[in-house]
């Protein structure tokens, strides 16, 4: 595959500063476009030798031949004045208002010289979503943002840029949704957070992606004094999806949750990797990741849960549970704790991968439901703790249906 | 009509073995016939099999049927997935209700009852009858929107194995244990519940280690199950002796005293 690929001047540096110029980016931007273009051309690909990246092989994957691709992006967002805004990261880094605190959080919880996917994104992205909340404002509604990329050519590369800045007391809610055709596509993400003193943030990941998708996500928080972030992600479609969410827990009595759900079929490969740093005294973090496989579907999870010697009195919680649907689908999941501290509250952690429970089969065939019936309600039962807590209306009833529904076809 | 139809349950020589231990016999030649508005009562100390022949009639893939034969009325369902017995109209109340997390009671049962019935159940029709065999069990309404027997109590687990009952009305019920766990008067309500669902087509077999719930659903015929075989059939009077006296005279009369049975 690698031998043939054309790579594309859009990835160089000139292609990505010319990119910038056409797009009339402030300078700032430019610069930044620039260095982020360099720390792509530096940055190697990463290798199974990287513990994140062990049952993700990206060797063959050569971003530069993917060509970069606005997908439609719609944001539903209330009006809101002053400081406040909800709505395009590019018309954000560009306005006289905001543009002055994009530049100041942009790229700083998430830095492109990170990693290559990273790097592109940071080189790549053309629009994405800027929530900025000052201090104690409420948002009543979630903000829904919608990335369409159902209309991109066979070879496209998205980038998705999402930066929330809640200020003190204040409290939001993002619901993004990703859908794409069956073509082969790459995707590469960032989402940075910032919650200041007692903010509360909650984003909902939710990917509805085509056949061939292949999505690599970073998403990091910087959760403060008394503030609670929860990221959670909800992974149906999509041909590799690899997602990294980590939280840097530094306030005191800080919370981030941290919730994923994974459905696969056919060939699907999900990775979550996890990371909950606390470093804030008697701050708190949770996990919980369930990955339902038919097919021969594969989940791996491996998630880091670590209590720094300054983050005396924590609790951490982080579980992780795989569902094998089939006798081909296969999970690896390794949740570990790095205590380095004596002085903590309480830190479990656990991980089970296995078959459909027979007893509670059997009782639903019992009843008269057929196995698939049966499997469709065990699995919708099965993911409900994980999303019972997540704040979107409806949302269990939807992923019910989705679950229904692909497991109408599923093979099991 | 055939001799056959006339029977709701026929169950032949049945020999049956765990699955998982196919060297562990646990049901040795069982014999039982239920024909239409009898109520049979299955009696017999602790271990005898009484619940594998109830899992066994029900399809449980756990047993494994070596020999003998399972009709449901007049079919031989003998190797019959559990689920096509269940639409069929076969019901098993279980002694150890399997708890299902994430799944709530009116979710479950709206899908039992769609299967039962082979097709989808207005959502109004179904709330009614949800809400009107509730009340007849005298079950709080919030009991629909917890999980399938998840933190249940021992008897809040019996109530809803006989609400299931109720609202898939079955032909044959098989009730393994069901007065277990209850005090005097959940154990009314409960037979109320299974008396209110008599009809003269329906058969039911109580299987139990008490006479207790006998007294509220008479039993027609009582059988005894001895180390895997049905060892003496008789009408009410038996249940009574045996509660009397206990299953040593039984025992004994047989000439079976002293086998792996404890009471
Ligand atoms: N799954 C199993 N594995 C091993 N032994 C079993 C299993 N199920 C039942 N048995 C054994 O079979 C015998 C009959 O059990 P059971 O049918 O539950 O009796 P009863 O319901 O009459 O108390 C007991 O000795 C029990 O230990
Ligand atoms: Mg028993």
């Amino acid at each position: 595959m690698s031998d043939t690929v054309a790579l594309l001047p859009a990835y160089a540096e000139d292609g990505v500063v010319a990119g910038a110029q056409a797009r009339s980016e402030p300078d700032w931007l430019l610069a930044r476009r620039r260095e982020a273009a360099r720390a792509f051309d530096a940055t190697p690909m990463p290798t199974t030798q990287l513990r994140p990246w062990k049952y993700t092989g990206v060797s063959d994957l050569v971003i530069e031949s993917w060509a970069p691709w606005s997908p439609q992006l719609t944001i539903e967002a209330p009006a809101l004045d002053g400081d406040a805004f909800a709505g395009s990261l590019a018309e954000a880094a560009s306005d006289a208002t905001h543009g002055d605190a994009v530049r100041e959080r942009l790229g700083s919880v998430v830095t492109a010289t990170e990693g290559r996917f990273i790097a592109a994104n940071a080189a790549q992205w053309e629009d994405g979503v800027y929530v900025r909340l000052p201090r104690a404002t409420t948002l009543e509604k979630p903000v829904v943002v919608t990335l369409d990329a159902t209309g991109a050519p066979a070879g496209a590369a998205v980038y998705p840029r999402i930066l929330i800045d809640a200020g003190a007391a204040a409290e939001a809610s993002v619901v993004i949704r990703f859908t794409s055709n069956d073509q082969p596509l790459l995707v590469s993400s960032v989402i940075e957070m910032h919650a200041e003193q007692d903010a509360r943030v909650r984003v909902l990941l939710d990917d509805r992606w085509g056949a061939q998708t292949k999505e690599f996500t970073t998403a990091r928080s910087r959760v403060g004094k008394g503030a609670d972030v929860q990221l959670s992600s909800l992974a149906i479609g999509g041909q590799v999806i690899k997602q990294t969410v980590e939280s840097l827990i530094e306030g005191e009595g800080a919370n981030s949750t941290i919730r994923g759900v994974a459905l696969g079929d056919h060939d699907q490969h999900f990775d979550f990797v996890t990371l909950q740093d606390h470093i804030g005294p008697k701050s708190t973090s949770d996990v919980e990741i369930k990955a339902a496989l038919a097919g021969a579907s594969k989940s791996i999870y491996y998630g880091v849960t670590r209590v720094e010697v300054s983050a005396k009195g924590s609790q951490a919680e982080q579980v992780n549970r795989n569902l094998l649907l089939s006798s081909d689908a296969k999970a690896d999941s390794d949740p570990v704790l790095e205590i380095l501290t004596s002085d903590v509250i309480r830190c479990g952690h656990g991980a089970t991968v296995g078959p459909v429970d027979e007893e509670a089969l059997f009782y639903l065939q019992s009843r008269g439901l057929p196995r698939r019936a049966a499997f469709q309600l065990l699995v919708a039962g099965f993911f409900q703790s994980v999303i019972q807590d997540v704040p979107i209306d409806g949302l269990a009833e939807e992923l019910e249906t989705l679950v229904v529904d692909k497991l109408a076809a599923a093979e099991l | 009509m055939t001799a056959m139809s006339d029977k709701i349950l026929e169950v032949n020589d049945l020999h049956v073995s765990i699955a998982d231990k196919p060297e562990l016999q646990i049901i040795r030649g069982a014999n039982l016939e239920i024909r239409p508005g009898e109520i049979h009562a299955l009696m017999g100390p602790n271990g005898s099999g009484k619940s594998t022949l109830a899992n066994s009639i029900a399809g449980s893939p756990a047993y494994e049927v070596d020999s003998g034969q399972i009709l449901f009325q007049g079919q031989d369902v003998t190797e019959m997935p559990a689920d096509e017995r269940a639409r069929l109209g076969m019901f098993l109340s279980f002694q150890y209700p399997t708890a299902i997390p994430g799944v709530t009671m009116v979710n479950f049962l709206r899908e039992a009852l769609k299967a039962r019935r082979g097709e989808e159940v207005p959502a109004r029709e179904f709330l009614g009858e949800l809400r009107e065999t509730l009340k007849t069990l005298k079950m709080d309404e919030s009991f629909a929107r917890r999980y399938v027997n998840d933190g249940f109590s021992g008897g809040e687990k019996k109530r809803a194995e006989i609400l299931q009952l109720g609202m898939l009305k079955p032909s044959l019920a098989i009730l393994d244990e069901t007065d277990s766990g209850l005090d005097v008067d959940a154990l009314r309500t409960v037979a109320e519940g299974v008396n209110a669902l008599r009809t003269p087509d329906i058969g039911i077999l109580i299987i139990t280690h008490y006479e207790r719930i006998l007294n509220y659903i008479t039993p027609d015929v009582v059988h005894i199950l001895v180390d895997g075989r049905i060892v003496k059939s008789g009408d009410f009077a038996l249940a009574k002796e045996i509660e009397a006296n206990g299953y040593d005279p039984i025992l004994e009369e047989l000439g079976i005293a002293g086998e792996a049975v404890t009471a």
